[in-house]
């Protein structure tokens, strides 16, 4: 970086680039004025959500032309039901109707069909926010049924069944908006940049959050104590693998390895879990002889004696059996499993046995050849942890993770929802059939029964976007049943883009009180951002995945990769020479291609990459090449190449050829990745990366000269950056959110990285840039208080607006009618005077007036009951004082009712006020302490004043030095007018960012430093310091003192202990606590003590007796009592002169009357009263 | 300030609102092709142009006076 510095013209010097302006503003403003007719306008967002869209869209069409919901139902198969009358010998169960869904179709949001009157078919996103409702399209099923009778007949139907509306997810392939430009996008109700990826439910945006699962087809070696749990001689070993069907849903195996020397596998069905000793699945396999399976597992080690034996054990274990060939143990496995599997009744056991091993057992392979050679090498590698030999993987690492897309989970949930809906039509002939009521023979019986049966997919997973609750039979392999979806709040654009960007770790660790879960682990450089990550429970939980990361969402071509592998030396894997002593295993997506020894297993992965980095049509580039070394007791080693989908991918370069590689979690483990040119080591070196910023994620690269900063200073502006006021959305007009913030004179940063425009940022600004002093001036800027100049606060600093929605359902008023017609009506009706107040708010319509003040209890909506004829109002409930922003009237689907339903803006203004929470881009925040006049304002010898003053204690202990940097470069920016580059790791030691904006300070005219002399407002006098004064861009956060503060002297009580309720919502109290009291106590300020637990608490009096002390024995007596007061008398001390009295009136002595009595009134506690006489009686 | 006064100041001169108002007829706004719609009681919510199911209310013509807030 150049450190010169030309005045005149400064852009040269300027890191960014060399046209004439820096912030592009004309730029931008013809973006805004003529948005771009053929392309979005902002492709690297686009780029960001593609994980979320592109495995949405792999559920409807793929490159082969099948799309995984396809796939699923394919995979489902065929249901069969007999009727069990059969009296035939060949035919014992009767005649038979097979059932399968043979195609689905999910078609685009259109308006249906009854609506005749609509001129645009198609539904778009922006409608159904608008209305309230959700973005969904039809599905539906094609249903193909066969009959075959008794007497050999047979029929084939086939069906079309609707199964409601399935949400979309918005961009998707399903979507109206799909590869819309930004202009049609604007047309459409959306922002120019909009990216999609969500879905609308109920007028929310609904996001399905990525969720971190175990790497799909790589065997994990476990050490797990609580493995031992699980049965007699069950040991803490196992070693575990996910596998996926082509149709994404998942499956997991767990081998367990027994104490005498056997093993077992283990699977889920349904939520149950089985397990069954391994050899009999080995054999049930591709019946295997014995010597097979132990030449398989000892691979010529025969003088490892460790093996050898457990091999022998396992082997000898499994003759208990009495098993011998295959076929009986499909047999034996058929017959234990007929009853759970729900298999067909006229299928024989080793058919079932058959079907088992298919659903269950490494699902990911269809040969079972290949299931065989990798559960034997599964064993393998557990022995080998066992002995010693390799170590147990770690399963919190992301080198064995991968990535649950969204779209996959939501295909998985419709798969097993039609799967259920299909056997609930099994279901219902069963009922039938007992019923006597079944009649196979008709063709209109299977028509009817598939009417009766409930097939609205669409509501089911509208269900699970709304409230995140996976309702599933089977669990889906997922160790979580809710916590799936997130709302995508639009507080601004900074906390909007990061919910798309967010993995989640489940919400199963987030119980787990264990925090290894949570450790940032050298593996995931690169791929989560190790900055962005919030403080507190789900820190480490939540990460945020980096700028750079990229997720694979369709599969690979790697057909021709075995053959080339055979070519370049690799051994086929039923070669009778493989040798567990000199080679190790290639794997390919979990499927054993060959062994090779390590030295050639090493060059093939060199050549592999120096293929796909030349673009080699047999090698993808998103192959993940992943050789492990062999080690001494470290990872079990092999070659292991992974083309599925949902790993994780980085940008990198290769430095064999300069061209550009992604790497994946797994094979980067074991690779040399230099941060910078400068850190490469030649012949260690593999790899460099493209940029030293691609670790961070989006929001953590916002941050300006983040690498000068103490890193927690850098994660707590992650945090805060997505929870300041700023731009939410620029079709503000077509939203209808909860609550929106706005920021009102937002403008561009004048110190922003790069990304900054790489992202558009620019769009959605996000503060303000501000004039900062860092000064000890009055108290007023103590403890991280901000001194506001109240002129710059006039000028519209930080000035910000809430926009609130009210939604009104007439449907949900008291006194309406659960009928077709409404019997409630908006409007206001004849009863309601001409001059009656609630006219000023509402017109005749019933529907208030835009632009309307509203306080508190004010009438909102006015509404007529048919049934009384009275007209009613619907209030603002609020505390505060805001204006009708707009009114929208929504109608319903087909358009043909009338108003039941409005949804009204109310914009509430925010003004910054004392309180108010405020913070630079450096994780240092303040509260607005006063606001100070402008002559009162401190001044620099130009003139100039500071809009903030905040105090030097503020620096030391948190060292952000970037905030220093920040306010000199922001000074130079803002006198040469460019701005300033800010991307991290651009400066160095021998370059130092003070040196290079110095330069351009001395340039203007200033101090080097950017130090000024400045003169005290109140005095006059000059500071005997000079003081840095720069310029730093202030983020507004939302956290209002207007929101916050509590205070009541009285107010509503608890009507049972008449203490102060607590809630702010309720107008309730702070608790003034047992510490609290202890304070008071302590300091001997009993009157204060007296006030808060007394007076302003449940103050009452009782009457005591002073004789006895009691307080329960008060007695009154009414004529015994003159004019002001006096009847009253202890029924205890006074009990011989009741007692006198035969009628058991009281009657008191003469003696005291008049004068006063024996009782007195003392102050008590309600709260000792209520609990006194409760004891007493 | 009357109503009254307000309107002379304005140099902009204003229909005359001694005038006999006829009743309020409100003619909501189409949220996707903008056109006017005026909806009796009772009458189904859609633009009477294209069909659109999302009306807005348009702004008032009354004078909503401004008060300055207490903040």
């Amino acid at each position: 970086m150049a450190i010169t510095f030309d005045p005149l013209s400064p852009s040269l010097a300027s890191s960014s680039n060399s046209k004439k302006s820096t912030f592009h503003t004309l730029t931008r403003e013809t973006a805004f004025r003529h948005p771009s007719l053929t392309e979005s306008e902002i492709p690297a967002l686009d780029e960001l959500v593609r994980p979320h869209i592109s495995s949405f869209d792999a559920l409807v069409e793929d490159e082969s032309g099948k799309g995984l919901l396809q796939v699923g139902v394919d995979d489902i198969g065929e249901k069969v039901v007999f009727d069990l009358k059969g009296n035939d010998e060949q035919k014992p169960f009767g005649s038979k109707i097979s059932y399968r869904i043979d195609r689905v179709a999910l078609s685009k949001p259109l308006v249906p069909e009854r609506d005749k009157l609509a001129v645009e078919r198609r539904i778009f996103p922006s409608e159904a926010r608008e209305r309230l409702t959700s973005y969904r399209s039809r599905l539906t099923v094609n249903i193909r049924w066969t009959y075959e009778g008794e007497d050999g007949t047979t029929r084939e139907h086939e069906e079309i069944r609707e199964c409601g509306l399935l949400p979309v997810m918005v961009r998707s392939v399903r979507c109206n908006l799909r590869d819309l430009p930004a202009a049609d996008l604007i047309k459409h109700g959306e922002e120019s940049s909009s990216f999609g990826g969500y879905f609308v439910v109920n007028g929310n945006e609904k996001i399905i959050r990525y969720l971190v699962v175990p790497r799909r087809h790589h065997p994990l070696n476990l050490y797990r104590p609580s493995f031992a749990k699980r049965g007699v001689s069950y040991t803490p070993y196992g070693c575990q693998i996910r596998c996926v069907r082509p149709d994404q849903s998942a499956c997991t195996n767990t081998i367990h390895y027994l104490s005498n020397g056997g093993a077992t596998l283990r699977f889920a069905w349904r939520k149950v879990e089985y397990m069954i000793p391994l050899a009999l699945i080995l054999k049930a396999l591709v019946d295997a002889s014995d010597k097979e399976v132990f030449e398989g597992l000892v691979q010529g080690e025969y003088d490892n004696t460790f093996l050898t034996d457990r091999v022998e054990l396992l082997l000898r274990g499994q003759k208990t059996w009495g098993l011998h060939t295959g076929a009986q143990c499909l047999d034996y496995l058929g017959e234990k499993f007929r009853v759970v599997l729900n298999c067909p009744e006229d299928w024989p056991n080793v058919r079932v046995g058959g079907f088992l091993l298919n659903k269950v057992v490494l699902v990911h392979l269809p040969q079972p050849r290949d299931k065989f050679r990798m559960l034997i090498f599964m064993l393998r590698k557990l022995y080998s942890l066992v002995s010693g030999a390799s170590c147990p993987d770690n399963p919190d690492s992301p080198q064995h993770h991968e990535v649950l897309l969204p779209g996959f989970l939501y295909g998985m949930i419709i798969k097993e929802r039609f799967d259920e809906c299909l056997n609930s039509v099994k279901a219902q002939i069963q009922q039938d059939l007992r019923q006597n009521k079944a009649n196979f023979s008709n063709p209109r019986y299977f028509t009817s029964v598939l009417t009766k049966t409930n097939w609205d997919i669409g509501g089911k997973l509208a269900y699970f976007l709304a409230t995140g609750n996976l309702v599933s039979p089977t669990g889906l392999d997922l160790q979580q049943t809710s916590g799936y979806t997130i709302v995508a709040e639009k507080l601004n654009f900074y906390r909007y883009l990061a919910h798309f960007r967010c993995i989640h770790r489940g919400a199963f660790f987030a119980e787990l009180k264990t925090t290894t879960v949570r450790k940032l682990l050298p593996e995931s450089w690169g791929f989560l951002c190790p900055v962005h990550t919030p403080d507190g429970s789900p820190c480490g939980l939540l990460n945020h995945l980096s700028h750079t990361c990229k997720i694979i969402t369709s599969p690979l071509d790697v057909s021709a990769l075995p053959s080339l592998l055979l070519a370049h030396g690799m051994t086929q894997p039923f070669a009778s020479t493989i040798d567990g002593r000199r080679m190790v295993v290639v794997q390919l997506d979990g499927r054993i291609i060959g062994y090779a020894s390590p030295a050639k297993s090493k060059t093939l992965a060199n050549l592999l990459r120096r293929l796909k980095t030349e673009g080699d049509k047999r090698v993808p580039l998103d192959l993940e090449i992943g050789y492990v070394p062999v080690t001494k007791g470290g990872q079990y080693p092999g070659l292991y190449l992974f083309a599925s989908r949902s790993r994780m991918m980085r940008p990198v370069t290769y430095l064999e050829n300069g061209k550009l590689d992604h790497v994946g979690s797994f094979e980067q483990v074991y690779m040399d990745v230099a941060c910078t040119q400068g850190e490469i080591e030649r012949g260690v070196s593999t790899h460099v990366e493209l940029d030293p910023t691609s670790m961070l994620s989006v929001i953590a690269n916002l941050t300006p000269f983040s690498d000068f900063n103490q890193s927690p200073r850098n994660m707590y502006q992650c945090q805060m950056g997505k929870q300041s006021m700023g731009t939410p959305s620029t079709a503000l007009s077509k939203r209808t959110d909860n609550k929106m913030y706005r920021l009102q004179s937002g403008q561009t940063p004048v110190v922003r990285p790069e990304l900054h425009n790489h992202y558009g940022f620019d769009n959605f600004p996000n503060g303000t840039n501000a004039i900062v002093a860092v000064i000890s001036y009055t108290g007023y800027d103590m403890e991280d208080a901000m001194i506001l100049n109240k002129s710059a606060h006039e000028r519209g600093f930080g000035y910000g607006t809430i926009y609130k929605s009210d939604i009104f359902d007439l449907r949900d008023a008291a006194g309406a009618t659960r009928t077709s017609q409404p019997t409630l009506h908006f409007g206001i009706g004849r009863d309601v005077k001409a001059d009656h107040a609630w006219r000023s708010f509402i017109s005749q319509d019933g529907l208030p007036r835009i632009g309307t003040r509203i306080k508190s209890g004010d009438p909102l909506a006015a509404y007529t009951d048919d049934v009384t004829g009275r007209t009613k109002v619907h209030k603002y409930k609020g505390d505060e004082e805001c204006f009708v922003d707009e009114v929208r009237l929504l109608g319903s689907d087909n358009g043909d009712s009338e108003l039941q339903k409005i949804h009204i803006k109310l914009r509430i203004p925010r003004s910054p006020v004392i309180g108010d929470k405020f913070s630079s881009r450096h994780g240092q925040k303040g509260v607005c302490s006063q606001k100070f006049p402008a002559i009162d304002m401190p001044f620099t010898e130009s003139g100039m004043q500071p809009d903030v003053i905040i105090n030097p204690h503020a620096f030391p202990s948190r060292m952000t030095i970037g905030m220093f940097v920040e306010s000199i470069a922001g000074k130079a920016g803002a006198l040469h007018g460019i701005a300033q580059d800010a991307t991290p790791f651009r400066f160095s030691d021998s370059d130092r960012p003070t040196e290079y904006f110095g330069e351009q300070l001395l340039a203007a005219g200033y101090n080097y430093h950017g130090n000024e002399p400045m003169y005290s407002g109140i005095t006059g006098q000059e500071f005997s310091a000079d003081i840095y004064i720069g310029l730093v861009y202030y983020q507004r956060l939302r956290h209002m003192v207007n929101d916050k503060f509590q205070v009541r002297t009285t107010g509503p009580v608890d009507p049972l202990t008449r203490q102060p309720v607590k809630g702010r919502k309720r107008a309730g109290g702070i608790r003034f606590g047992e510490m609290e009291r202890d304070a008071l106590i302590a300091h001997g300020t009993s009157f204060l003590l007296q006030d808060r637990l007394m007076n302003c608490s449940d103050y009452s009096t009782a009457w005591v007796c002073r004789r006895c002390g009691s307080l329960i024995s008060l007695g009154f007596d009414e004529l015994a009592g003159g004019e002001n007061g006096g009847g009253e008398y202890c029924r205890v001390c006074d009990a011989d002169q009741v007692k006198k009295n035969d009628t058991g009136v009281v009657v008191r002595a003469k003696g005291t009357k008049g004068k006063k009595g024996v009782m007195d009134v003392i102050a008590v506690p309600c709260e000792f009263l209520f609990l006194f006489c409760l004891n007493l009686s | 300030m009357s109503q009254q006064r307000y309107s002379q100041q304005n140099p902009n001169s204003m229909p005359n609102r001694d005038q006999p108002k006829a009743p309020e007829q409100i003619e909501y706004i189409c949220g996707d092709c903008g056109a006017k719609t005026a909806l009796k009681a009772n009458e189904a919510i859609r633009c009477k142009e294209c069909g659109h199911r999302v009306l807005y209310k348009p702004r008032t013509h009354r004078i909503v006076r401004i008060y300055p807030l207490e903040n």
